[in-house]
């Protein structure tokens, strides 16, 4: 649903400084010069909140709540008085009319977005809403945590990724920087002093900034109480400490919706990829199985016939892999594509250990697979599955 | 409070030192530095900025008063350069989507200064007990003019700093009858 914001002030300066503080939100701003363009306005288009000057030509501010109080389709709108008229007894006066806030010019922009996102969900607008975002792009995660070596812990382990890691040791440094740069993801340590992160939580969640950022609780892995508590209020996920690094890599692209497929299917040299990691536990092959049938998909759209399926950095093969193995080459089949199995002298030891993969075919690189696949025969490569 | 009492000059120098302060750093980034306030601003030329000589340069002068238990009106003067700075400042535009707005654009952007500025110094007015209300803005543009009180009115002039522009507020007030 797309929220209406009607700003009614004479002051064309007004009217676009409202505009482009909203800007990155998903709303409509409908604009009325005086009391009366603002009745007809809401009378048409029934906006959600009404942002409303005081000292306007023909019809003031006054006079227009007064009318909107008084009419039984409108006076459920709510009204944000946004004027430079701000003495104690004019306030109250208006405030007994019936308003939802009062903000005195001047005003910050970021104010008059709080106010707003109390009283109607505000959601930010996408940056980028046709493309959806990848490991491989830049993202700003937040830990506030008091514990310096944590924090150095996640920056160390995130390093290879293109996130920047940012650590504050506190609540207020924490509210200072979303304030300045609402981050990708937040983590919070549950072993701040008192209940810490739990206000945090809800003052992020309350900020229209803020408030559908992923929030992380950190938490020793005995402290299950704590656990439940941050499962009841709202975290978006767990992380235990010790922190697994790449579970927790693992639980950020997912919290941040990111594309991971390329982590897993490449194309390289007019030839589709597919890499396994060096741990393939359940979660790594649930994301690699998820994109196995769009990428090959998307690889004979684009023209490509061949297929390196790369698992030379697998440490150990197990049943789990052996089944995401069996279904590449199935789709291989299915699809008509050639492919090629890289392994190390480990994998292709393991192999001979299973009736199913015992025929299975390695080579040393992924140069060598693929040079492969322009000379033998499909029917050759498939004889040993 | 008595009506037609006259607020100190004192209380007028608080009042426009944070009224204009709160405005120019709030909405244009910018610390307005009161430099003179009205003895200190006696030996200024004046009109201020050299508004009133020949071959001066354009000056946009916002314009908005107050009628209730105080009396007056309040002349922002900014030179053209600072006016189309702040205007850019306030609307996010660049100069030349300035220049394509053209001056309407400047005027409503400086009066709305003026009107914020003018709406803080009459919020302290009304809870020191002198209840009132704002008036419309207007604008006086020009290269080459003069404002002049008329004799029952009292006037206080600030000189503000504001990144090397000069700022000034002109108020004039009209007390008792």
């Amino acid at each position: 649903m797309r929220y209406k914001i009607l700003t009614v002030d004479d002051s064309k300066t007004v009217r676009i400084i409202v505009k482009k503080a909203f800007k990155g939100y998903d709303c409509e701003i409908l604009e009325a010069g005086n009391g009366v363009e603002g009745l007809a306005v809401a009378s048409k288009e029934t906006p959600d909140i009404i942002l409303l000057d005081v000292t306007m030509p023909v019809m003031d501010g006054v006079e227009m709540l007064t009318k909107l109080k008084s009419d039984a389709t409108l006076k459920g709108i709510p009204v944000m008085m946004l004027t430079a008229e701000g003495g104690r007894d004019h306030v109250l006066k208006i405030a007994k009319i019936g308003v939802r806030d009062y903000l005195v010019k001047p005003f910050k922009e970021d104010v008059l977005i709080e106010k707003v996102g109390r009283v109607i969900d505000l959601k930010p607008l996408s940056e980028a809403p046709s493309k959806t975002k990848s490991i491989f792009d830049p993202a700003e995660l937040l830990v506030v945590e008091d514990k310096p070596a944590i924090i150095q812990q996640i920056t160390e382990g995130l390093k290879h990724t293109p996130w920047k890691v940012h650590g504050v040791a506190t609540q207020g440094e924490a509210i200072d920087f979303c304030t300045r740069t609402p981050p990708d993801l937040v983590m919070v340590s549950l072993s701040l002093p008192e209940e810490t992160a739990f206000t945090l939580f809800r003052l992020l969640r309350t900020n229209v900034k803020t408030k559908y950022t992923p929030i992380f609780a950190l938490v020793v892995k005995t402290e299950t109480t704590q656990q439940q508590q941050a499962q009841t209020v709202g975290f978006s996920a767990l992380v235990t400490k010790p922190i697994d690094v790449g579970d927790l890599e693992t639980k950020i692209a997912k919290a941040m919706n990111l594309d991971t497929s390329q982590r897993y299917y490449a194309i390289e040299a007019e030839t589709l990829i597919m890499r396994l990691p060096e741990n393939c536990g359940p979660t790594v092959l649930a994301e690699a199985a998820n994109y196995l049938k769009p990428k090959f998909a998307d690889a004979v759209d684009a023209g490509h016939n061949k297929v390196v399926i790369d698992i030379h950095l697998l440490k150990s093969l197990h049943m789990g892999v052996i089944k995401l193995l069996f279904q590449a080459m199935q789709n291989c089949r299915d699809l008509g594509l050639q492919f090629a199995l890289v392994g190390n002298p480990q994998i292709v030891a393991e192999c001979k250990g299973f009736e199913d993969t015992r025929g299975w075919n390695f080579f040393d690189s992924v140069d060598e697979a693929r040079a492969s696949l322009g000379k033998v025969p499909q029917a050759e490569q498939l004889a040993s599955t | 409070m008595p009506v037609n009492q006259e607020i100190s000059e004192a209380t007028i120098h608080k009042f426009i030192k944070t009224s204009v302060g709160d405005v120019f750093k709030t909405m244009l980034g910018v610390d307005a530095v009161l430099v003179k306030g009205t003895e200190q601003a006696a030996d200024e030329p004046w009109p201020p900025l050299h508004a009133a000589r020949e071959g001066a340069s354009p000056h946009v002068v916002g314009t908005v008063g107050f009628i209730g238990d105080a009396n007056g009106l309040i002349y922002l003067y900014l030179d053209l350069p600072f006016a189309r700075r702040c205007t850019c400042h306030l609307l996010g535009m660049s100069d030349a989507e300035l220049d394509e707005a053209g001056d309407e654009a400047i005027n409503d952007a400086i009066a709305e200064v003026t009107n914020m500025s003018v709406g803080g110094f009459k919020n302290a007015l009304c809870d020191y007990g002198y209840p009132c209300k704002l008036t419309i803005p207007s604008i006086l543009r020009g290269s080459s003019f003069c404002i002049e009180p008329i004799s029952s009115a009292t006037r206080h002039i600030y000189h503000f700093d504001c990144g090397g522009h000069r700022v000034v507020a002109d108020i004039l007030m009209k007390f008792g009858d």
